[in-house]
Order: C-alpha cells, then structure tokens, then sequence
C-alpha cells in the first residue's frame, strides 16, 4: 500500500471516530497529490454541505421521475406529494459560473511550519480544495502566486483545474514577500469580477496590508483573505534560547523565548486584530487561520460565513 | 545464555554517544528559522559550558537505555532446562490430524475418504508418538491422546459426521500451532484431510507454524462434482386491496450437466403453498418465481425447497413470511388549527421499512387508553399533560417508550412544568427571533449520532439549506445533536429510565422555519422518529456461523424489566434445546445448523416465538477449490538448517528463543526508561531554562 493510500484510509478511518472527523493535517501532508487531497476533502466533507451560495454553487432542477420502491426518500418531491398524493423523485443538476482566483503568497516566510505541514502547503491544500470545489460547480479557477510580485499565473478558466493545480504543486517558498506591487498587477490584469481568495502570513504592518488590497477591492472584486499562520508564530512555544533567523531577510538575533514570549503573543495578536479591524472596515472577508487546525474544519467555517454575508450574488 | 544475533554486540560502541553528550556537550549555537523577526525583540543570550559529567541519573538512564537495546537485538536466549533436554532426545513424534467437517465434506465420498485418511493417521502413531485430532469448520475443537490410549480419537473420528458450517482453516491451523509448539517432542508434524475449498482460505501468518513442523496434505476432493443448491430467494411486497402481499423469486444454482423439469416447492409453515418447475443449463442457474401469496398476520417459517439430489442440505433455503416492521406512533397536537399538523403527517404516511402506524389526539382529548401499544409519542407543539396522564406519559418514557418534542409556541416553561416530570433535560427557554436578518442555520449537526448519520455522507440531505426564523432557547451542553449557527440548542436528546427524549427547539408547522418545505424533511422526521422510538431495522435470516441479534424477544416494550441480562431458550432445527444469555447459558446464539430455530425468552415456554432462519453460508455452497501445497507453502516455516531431523542447532535455538521472547521484556524496559530520560530531561532543561 502506498503512502498516499494509506494515509487516506487513515483519514478515513477518522471519520467514524467522533471528534476526529476534521481531516488532520499531518495526514494529509502524506498525501503526496494536491488533486486527491482537494477531492478527498471536497468529495468527502463539503459536498455533504450540498450548497456553498458564495462560491456559485448551486443546484438547478433538471426533472421528476416517479418514485420506484428502493428509491431514497430524500430525493423524494414531497411538495408535488402533498398537492397531487403521487411521489416522485427529483433530479437536479448543477449550473453556475464565476471567476474563482486564488492568490498565492510564495515567500519564504511561508516555508515555516512546526504542525506537519508548512504555512505554504497548509495554503496549497486550502487553494486546491476551492479551486476543485468551485471547477467542480463549472466555475472559472486560476491562480496567482506572488512574493514582492507576480511569481506565476494560471488566468481564470473552466478547463484551468489541472493548471491551478499543477501551479499549486510547483509552488517553493521564495523571496521576500510584499503584496502591493503583485496585487495592483491583479487588479490590472482582471476586469471581470471576481471571487478572489488571498492566502498569505500578511506580514506587512495593518495598514500596509488594506492599502495593497484596495486597487482589487475598488475593482468591485469580491475579496477572501485567509491570514495563516503557524502555532509556533501564534504561540512563540519555543523553549530554548538560540538564534533566530529571518526567513525573508536572513537577518539573525539572539533570543531567549521565555522573556519575549508574552510580548511577543501580545504584538502578534495585535497585529490579527487590526489586520481583521481595517480589511472588516473594508468590507473584505478575512479569517485568520491556525495551520495546526483540520483543513475541513477551516472550510466549513470559511463557507458559513460566506453563507451569512450574502454578498456576491 | 546464548545469543541468537551476537553480532550486535558491536552496538555496545553506541555507548560512546552518550559519555560524548554528556562531556563534549557545547555551547548551543544552532540557529531557528522563524518567518519573520517583525514582532521580536533583541534580548540577551545567556549561554554557558560543560566540561565535566553533569546530571549523572540522566547518564545512567541512558547508558541503559544502549545496553537494553543491543541486547535486545542480539536476541537473548536461556538454556533449556536438562529434563526438556533429555525429553527431546528420547525420540517421538507430536502429530495434529485436522479433519474437515464443513458442509462441502457432504460432496460424493469425501467424508468417508476423510475418516478413512484420518484412522489411518492415527494407526501410523507409534508408542513414542502422540496424537491430537482436532475436528474444524468455521471452528476447531481438539481432542486430545489421553493416558497412552487412542481409543478415544478414533472413537471420534468414527461419530463424526459433516455439519452444515463453512469452511475456516485458520483456527484450526492455530490449535495446531499451538499443540505442536507446547510440544517436547523433537518431531512435530501436521496433517491436513480437507477437500482444500478456495472459499475458506483464511490463513495468515498468524496460521505459521512453528520451524521444523512438517505439513502433510491429504486431498479428499473428488472430481466430477454434481449439485444443485437454492442460493438465494427475493421478497418483493406489494398491496392489493389495503392486503399486504409479497412475491417470492428463488435463485438456483447448477454444479454439474444440465438438468430439466427441476422441480422448485414454496413451503409455508411446513405446507407446500406453490409449485413451479426450471430447467439448468450446465454449470449454470436458474430463476422461479412464484405467484404472490398474502402475508400472515404473525410471522411464519418459510422455504424454497428443489428436487433433492447427492447433497440434499443445501436443497432448501429458508426464510420467515412477516409483514413489513411498522411503529406504532401517536401525535399529539396542540391546541393550534389543524393543518398545521399536516406536513407531520404527511411525513409519517410515507415509508415501508418501517412504516408508521399513526394516531392523532389532540391535547384536549388525550386519555390514558391512548398510550397503549404505542412505541413512540410525538407532542407536536403541545403542552405537557398534568395529573394521572401526566404520570403515565413519564411511566410510558421511563420503560422504553420514545417522545419527540416539537418546541413550538405551546412548549413553554409553563406548560412543561418540572420539565415535564423529568422528561425533558431542560426548562423551556425564550423565544428567539431571527427574522431581521434572514434566520438561522444549522451550524453544526453531529452526524455521526446514530439519528442523524444517515445525512452523513455527501449528497445525502442538506440539513442546513432550511432557514430557521424562530426557534425555542434550550440552554443545555449535553445531549446536543445539532446547533443554530449562533450556537443555540437545535436538536437535543435525553435518555429517561430506558426510554428516549428527542426535543426539535422549532416546529414543524412551516411558520417558524421553511424546514417542512424542504426536502431534507421526509428523511429528517423518519430519522428522528425511529431513533426516538429506539427502532432498529430487525433481520430474520442469519447463516451458519453467524452471531443472532436477539433484539424484539423479550418483554414488550412498556415493560419495568430491561432486556439485558436476559436468558433466552433456543430450540434448534433438530430440536436441540440452547440456553442463551443470564449466567449460565452460551453468551450469543451462533447457530450450528441450517433450518429453522425458536427462540423465547427463558421461562416462558408458552410465549409466542421468534422464528430465525439460518442456512447454508453462501460461500461454502461454491465448491472451487486451491491447490493443497499452497496451504503447505503458507504454514511451513523457512529454517536455517535442515529440519530432516527434527531441526538442526541454529532452528532449536530460534525457536527456543522464539518461545522465550526475552527480547520482548528488554525493549519494553527499554522504552520505559526512555520516557524517564525524557521527563528527567525535560525537568533538568525546564531548570535551566528558568535559571537563566
């Protein structure tokens, strides 16, 4: 049995034990195929949400077929029972389309994982699960990846999936990040409304982060920021005291964490509330992420809150 | 002591590893790669030097912990003790005779070749030898040589006789790992009399046996096999003037040449109902198909049966003639205009497995006599009753009865006083009302409970697609099933004495949610109904071998007494009579013979029975089959030495070393001091961190 396989069935085998529904993300970082994982997850938990408003889906009725004893009753028309006491079965069929865009940030801070995975293939994971959820509707999907400008891009299309996806896989942590540049050639580049999902560590002061989003917001863009960030970063649990080095910057201080760690949960959490404060004010969705939290778990509430907004449609 | 790997003594040298941590152990200069330094600040480093041996009980446990390890993997063993050495080298053999008696050994002459292979297995023992018989189908049991004599074995093997079980080689094949590695004997072999049938491959490494056991096959197959068996039979329900009536469809199967005009029986009760006849091709199957017949009002034993041939048990197929499950339910309605209640009972006319057998009273007219014979009620929005009614509801839930509350306007704190006599977990709450911004949704729904798992999988019911507009405040943290999206209480369930309390904080009248409108309704209130009311779908026809759900005999629902701990009697096919249950009967009924068993509740010979059909395993009635040296190849164990001769030095020392497992010992204590070093660690650094 391959990796692949059995890590699948080990999630699998999850999903019957109370509380361990929510696909782990350890488990899914063995799962070495960025197609299976999104099918997997979307196939197996979030189709079972039978909706997603925001994200185009939706089901149209295609036709009645009259009930045949076997039939299961949830598919039953009991509407058209209760008017003409016959039972008939309804069948649906999906039909939507919108553009769905993914932008990726790729820098080097998003190599940085402690749970399994890092705060980039945590990003990858979330990216491809939309991305086949929303091709899986007939949206448009395409990608962008950025550090401090445009890495890669795969323009919006129904036939796009195995090219976000591919994209997706290529993707290496790289560079310094900084979104303003890479977010005006977006908004330069895209004059069709959009649902445009941003995932990034957003380490960019507050304000720095609602500017460099506003050229696509003032598009009439619909606007998703997914804030990631490891435990690690959330929590500064480092116990040893060593040098620090930046990711990014490659600059290196000495840091004895146990002194530092109250200020620094205190700043961090600063930062969340404010980046969440100014994109709120905006009326651009954001949901800070905890990478060690289920990938299913992220999108169920990434969607009800989609659901609450009613905003695109 | 010997040992079985010496060579990895060498991994003594690792000791070096930890005396090197501990002396040469230096300044930490390793550095964190950390995404960005945007929010730390510059802060000192404290460092310092170890020179010389600190923390010795660390020390200690490591170099333990190294020593354990080698000596685990050089396989320690003990020397066997002299009297074990003197008893191997008097000679003799420990011989295991496995007889197959599944159903398949009925075929031809295989079971007279069987009893033929196994006497003169038996009669090649010598004085120095000692047998064991062990007779096996989906189970083995040994028989063991006693005082010197083989009478007994040979006694058994001449009373044995096939049963109707499959076939299983895997116990069997244990047992006789077992015998023969118990054994003192220098000489171990197994035989195998069996007609090898593929379907009862089940042999694992489990099944290995030990080094220098030889395995002998014996094959009592026969070629030129020819049956007929009834492999499966359909019920398929129909109604015909408000009469249940069901339509019979056997299927045959052909081992064998063609065979016309095959005459096929529908028995009821032990009487012939119907009569049709089918011809076979060769190596085929065939369908008949019988006219519908009327359903009894009680349950009754039924069998297809075909004209008998060589292998006459699996001629018939036996099944039971019962109506379609159905729940007895009263609804209660509140005091609200009649048809609000109608999506409710729309719901409850729909559905044949189970269907529900409905009566509705309004609250204003509900008696006592009400509640009699029902399984489940539904307070659709209703106040709770006082008085004597009051008291007989609670009695009614306590013993087993379900209540599904439906919290509409009429459930208040009021008029659910005492929560309905305990009834309900919580005091009724406000109402809430989430119309101004476009109501609730259900935020989260426990699909893996048992009531909602059917909606579990994808594409099997959107739950969250109704809106909620108004919804009752239940302020409880257990027994939550599904939340509002604002983290109200929308479903919630309590047990009471053995009975169940489902209470739903909306109502179902589609003022309060659109929930009645959507599809996801029909399949939400059977779901809830039948979990409410502890219905689980019943099975009547078990195989050979199978485990018996005893569930439905027993006390009537209603009834003070639960049935657990309960002792059922079992009266099987031939009419052997089972005690199953209470202290001293069997813990299940696993039914050994293909046909009809009764089972009543024990001391109470007059009660009606519940009738459970059990035949022959499908799987058996397939009669391919493998070729015996692979089962040969599977057990036999690989050794270093010849094994001619009872195995050489290096295979007695495996397999002493097998049976002594030290090994085992060494690295459980090994991982024990690991997780002391661990905590010793993490202690001493946690010291030092707070020092600096």
């Amino acid at each position: 049995m391959s990796d692949s396989a059995r890590a699948i069935a080990e999630a699998k085998s999850h999903e019957g034990v109370p509380g361990r529904r929510l696909l782990d993300p350890k488990v899914l970082a063995r799962i070495d195929d960025l197609e299976l994982v999104a099918r997997f997850v979307v196939e197996g938990f979030i189709s079972g949400l039978h909706r997603s408003p925001h994200l185009g889906f939706s089901t149209d009725f295609a036709e009645h077929r009259q009930y045949m004893p076997g039939d299961d009753t949830r598919h039953m028309d009991w509407r058209v029972y209760a008017r003409t006491d016959r039972l008939y079965i309804k069948n649906y069929e999906a039909d939507t389309n919108a553009n769905f865009i993914a932008i990726l940030d790729v820098s080097a801070s998003m190599g940085f994982g402690t749970s399994g995975l890092t705060k980039l293939e945590y990003a990858k994971y979330l990216a491809a699960c939309l991305a086949y959820f929303s091709s899986r509707q007939r949206d448009r999907v395409g990608l962008v990846t950025v550090d401090s400008d445009v890495v890669d891009f795969v323009p919006p299309s129904a036939k796009h999936l195995n090219q976000v996806l591919h994209a997706l896989d290529r993707a290496q942590p790289r560079g310094r990040g900084a979104l303003a540049m890479p977010l005006l050639k977006v908004s330069e580049s895209q004059h069709r409304r959009s649902i445009l999902l941003i995932l990034s560590d957003l380490y960019e002061p507050a304000d720095k982060v609602r500017d460099a989003l506003g050229p696509l917001r003032d598009a009439g863009h619909d606007l998703v920021v997914m804030h990631l960030l490891d435990p690690a970063e959330l929590n500064f649990n480092f116990d040893s005291a060593g040098t620090f080095e930046d990711l990014e910057s490659g600059e290196r201080i000495p840091v004895v964490p146990g002194r530092l760690r109250t200020r620094y949960t205190e700043l961090i959490r600063d930062h969340v509330a404010a980046v969440g404060k100014l994109l709120g004010e905006g009326n651009i969705d954001y949901l800070m992420v905890d990478t060690s939290k289920p990938v299913d778990d992220v999108l169920f509430q990434y969607l009800l809150r989609r659901e609450r907004m009613q905003s695109v449609r | 002591m010997s040992f079985l790997a010496p060579l990895f003594a060498v991994g003594l040298a690792a000791l070096a590893i930890p005396i090197l941590v501990h002396l040469v152990h230096k300044e930490r200069k390793e550095t964190t790669l950390f995404p960005s330094l945007m929010f730390l600040l510059r802060t000192p480093y404290q460092h310092s030097r170890r020179q010389r041996i600190r923390d010795w009980l660390l020390f200690a446990t490591r170099v333990m912990v190294f020593m354990l390890l080698v000596a685990a993997f050089a396989r320690p063993v003990f020397d066997r003790p002299p009297d074990a050495v003197v008893a191997g080298t008097t000679g003799g053999r420990e011989v295991v005779v496995l007889l197959d008696r599944s159903f398949s050994m009925h075929v031809g002459d295989r079971w007279s070749r069987a009893q033929a292979a196994a006497r003169q297995a038996l009669d090649g023992l010598g004085p120095a030898d000692r047998g064991t018989l062990v007779l096996f189908a989906d189970q083995a049991r040994a028989v063991r040589e006693a005082g010197g004599t083989r009478s007994e074995l040979r006694a058994t093997v001449d009373s044995a006789s096939p049963g109707d079980a499959a076939t299983r080689y895997a116990p069997a094949l244990i047992l006789a790992r077992r015998t023969v590695a118990e054994s003192e004997l220098p000489k171990r072999e197994v035989i195998v009399i069996s007609d090898f049938q593929r379907s009862g491959w089940d042999v694992g490494e489990e099944a290995r046996l030990p080094a220098g056991t030889t395995v002998t096959p014996v094959d009592v197959a026969s070629s030129g096999v020819e049956d007929r068996a009834v492999r499966a039979v359909e019920l398929r329900r129909s109604l015909a003037d408000g009469r249940e009536r069901i339509t019979v469809t056997a299927r045959v199967s052909n081992t064998g040449p063609a065979a016309r005009g095959i005459e096929a029986r529908l028995e009821v009760a032990g009487r012939t109902v119907a009569t049709n006849r089918l011809d076979l091709g060769a190596d085929a199957g065939g369908v008949v198909t019988f006219e519908s017949l009327a359903i009894p009002e009680s349950p009754q034993q039924a069998a297809i049966r075909i004209t008998p041939d060589g292998v006459p048990g699996d001629d018939a197929l036996h099944f039971i003639l019962e109506r379609a499950p159905s729940i007895p339910v009263l609804v209660v309605e509140g005091a609200a205009p009649g048809e609000r209640d109608v999506y409710l009972q729309r719901a409850l006319e729909i559905g044949d497995r189970p269907s529900f057998d409905v009566a509705t009273r309004r609250f204003s007219q509900l008696g006592v006599a009400d509640l009699a014979g029902k399984r489940l009620v539904i307070m659709n929005n209703s106040p709770w009753p006082q008085g004597d009614l009051g008291k007989r509801l609670e009695t009614f839930v306590r013993g087993g009865g379900g209540l599904l509350v439906i919290a509409g306007d009429a459930v208040t704190a009021t008029s659910w006083p005492a929560r309905g006599n305990g009834v309900l977990p919580v005091v009724p709450g406000d109402v809430r009302d989430r119309v101004s911004n476009k109501g609730a949704v259900l935020g989260v729904i426990d699909r893996s409970h048992p009531a909602l798992s059917l909606f579990g999988s994808a594409q099997s019911g959107d739950l969250s697609a109704a809106r909620f507009y108004r919804y009752r405040a239940f302020d409880s943290d257990s027994g939550v099933l599904a939340r509002f999206d604002d983290g109200a209480v929308a479903l919630l369930e309590q047990r009471t004495g053995t009975g169940r309390t489902v209470i739903v904080a909306s109502s179902f009248d589609g003022l309060w949610n659109d929930l009645p409108r959507q599809p996801v309704f029909l399949p939400f209130v059977h779901q809830l109904a039948q979990y409410a009311s502890g219905y689980r779908a019943g099975r009547s026809v078990y195989e050979v071998g199978d485990a018996v759900d005893l569930q439905g005999v027993g006390p009537a629902v209603g009834d003070s007494t639960g049935a657990r701990g309960l002792a059922y009697v079992a009266v099987s096919p031939l009419g052997s009579r089972l005690r199953i249950g209470g202290t001293l009967g069997d813990p299940a009924l696993i039914p050994a013979e293909a046909g009809v068993y009764e089972v009543r509740p024990a001391g109470s010979p007059g009660a009606r029975p519940r009738l459970v059909a059990v035949n022959i395993p499908g799987r058996e009635l397939d009669l391919a089959r493998f070729d015996p040296t692979r089962l040969t190849h599977s057990v036999s164990q690989t050794s270093d030495e010849p094994t001619e001769n009872g195995g050489g030095v290096a295979a007695d020392l495996a397999e002493r070393e097998r049976k002594q497992s030290v090994w085992w010992y060494l690295l459980v204590i090994a991982g024990t001091l690991l997780v002391v070093e661990s905590v010793l660690a993490h202690r001493l650094s946690r010291g030092r961190a707070t020092a600096t």
